[in-house]
């Protein structure tokens, strides 16, 4: 009985050297493989949510455009009511990442004119605020100059586009989420991805 | 024997390892390209789209004055001197909205500001907008509005007979074109191509300027 298993090769154990280097192998490899498929699966959120931002801005843009206080205002819209209108549309993309305003308030609570309130340049300006993983609506406008009489020989109106009508500018910026959580990777905040966004138009305003 | 045997696994290791990290590479570099472009596009489309709006937001009838300049961005200094204002405040919107991934862009320039043309139909030729006298040729943003002549001649903006066809309506178009350059980044090493990108808007007027 025993002759009939003579020929039957037994599978042989890999040699504890190949073992050894195929661990090594796939250790060497493994980091690789995670920081490109993090780095794809991040790039592809990234882009997700800066189309986001993108769309909301320019509706946020439009909606400040023609939201002053008065037909006559030359005060920026209250960046949280701006903030308000765009909000529904940034959470549903920037999942992980709060959305506040950006507004210095005034003595009624309202965010103040633009005098006070100067957004943020750089996201990093926006996480030693108000911490990682939070974007901010910022809403500013800047005045044309003041109309004065023109010198002679110069054609009213004088300086040239004292006449316009207030440049609104709508910013979202700040650190996002990325898939990276919190704790890992460089920095206290992880891995995230920074935004800045922004739209600007003029103002819809009738003539005095 | 068996050690050459090993040396040869071990060659094909390294082998399998320095074909597979270039072609990896070189997908990741081209997927964060295109995310990129899609990026920069949707930008593009945003900026365009305001600034064609933004033509409604300046007097239907003013004319800037001698010595008006407007976008100082990028270098690009835009004499307005004589163009409608509405020209002028669509490219201020354009550049100001704008003004991200600017480094990546190579802009196709164009004639700020053009009036007339027409989408055509059966009884209308196609035609293409003419340049606005004096406006600056080498702008990233062409935008072809409505204009008045000396004589209170009212010279239609650009006639889409696709909307209330067949007479159509008088529309505001704005165009952008540009090219990515990726040069001067670490994904040059893998994307050997130039991605264009390109948006146009029409705005209509709003309901009182009708």
């Amino acid at each position: 009985m025993g002759g009939e298993f003579e020929g039957v090769v037994r599978p042989r154990r890999m040699p504890r050297s190949r073992g050894g280097q195929a661990l090594v192998e796939f250790a060497v490899v493994l980091p690789l493989f995670l920081f490109c498929l993090i780095g794809a699966l991040d790039a592809g959120l990234w882009a997700v949510q800066t189309s986001a931002e993108t769309s909301a801005v320019e509706q946020a843009a439009m909606i400040a455009s023609s939201a002053g206080s008065s037909p006559l205002s030359d005060v920026a819209p209250d960046a949280r009511a701006v903030t308000a209108a765009i909000s529904a549309r940034l959470r549903s993309a920037l999942f992980g990442t709060a959305i506040e305003s950006w507004c210095a308030t005034d003595a009624s609570g309202a965010c103040g004119p633009d005098t006070t309130q100067r957004c943020p340049s750089t996201p990093a300006e926006v996480q030693a605020a108000d911490g990682p993983r939070v974007v901010v609506v910022c809403v500013s406008e800047a005045d044309p100059p003041v109309c004065a009489t023109p010198p002679p020989g110069q054609a009213a109106p004088f300086p040239p586009g004292c006449g316009d009508s207030p440049m609104i500018t709508v910013h979202v910026i700040g650190f996002v989420a990325s898939l990276v959580p919190p704790g890992f990777g460089p920095g206290a905040g992880g891995f995230e991805l920074p935004t800045d966004i922004s739209a600007t138009t003029h103002t819809l305003r009738f003539a005095p | 024997m068996r050690r050459s045997r090993r040396r040869g696994d071990d060659a094909q290791a390294v082998l399998e390892t320095a074909l597979v990290i270039p072609i990896l590479l070189f997908l990741v570099c081209n997927f964060v390209a295109v995310m990129v472009q899609v990026t920069v596009q949707e930008q593009l489309n945003s900026a365009t789209a305001l600034a064609a709006q933004s033509r409604f937001q300046a007097p239907e009838n003013a004319v800037d004055a001698s010595g008006t300049r407007c976008c100082g961005v990028h270098g690009v200094t835009l004499v307005t001197s004589g163009l409608p204002t509405g020209c002028r405040y669509a490219a201020e919107t354009f550049y100001g909205t704008m003004r991200t991934d600017t480094g990546l862009l190579q802009w196709h320039t164009v004639t700020l500001c053009t009036s007339g043309g027409d989408s055509g139909n059966g009884g209308h030729p196609p035609a293409q907008p003419v340049a606005y006298a004096g406006s600056p040729a080498n702008a990233d943003v062409s935008c072809d509005i409505g204009s008045i002549k000396a004589g209170g001649v009212v010279v239609p903006g650009y006639v889409d007979r696709t909307l209330n066809p067949p007479s159509g309506l008088d529309v505001v178009t704005c165009s952008a074109t540009a090219s990515l350059d990726f040069a001067n980044t670490p994904l040059a090493w893998g994307v050997f191509w130039t991605p264009t990108v390109h948006a146009q808007a029409e705005a209509l007027p709003p309901p009182f300027r009708q």
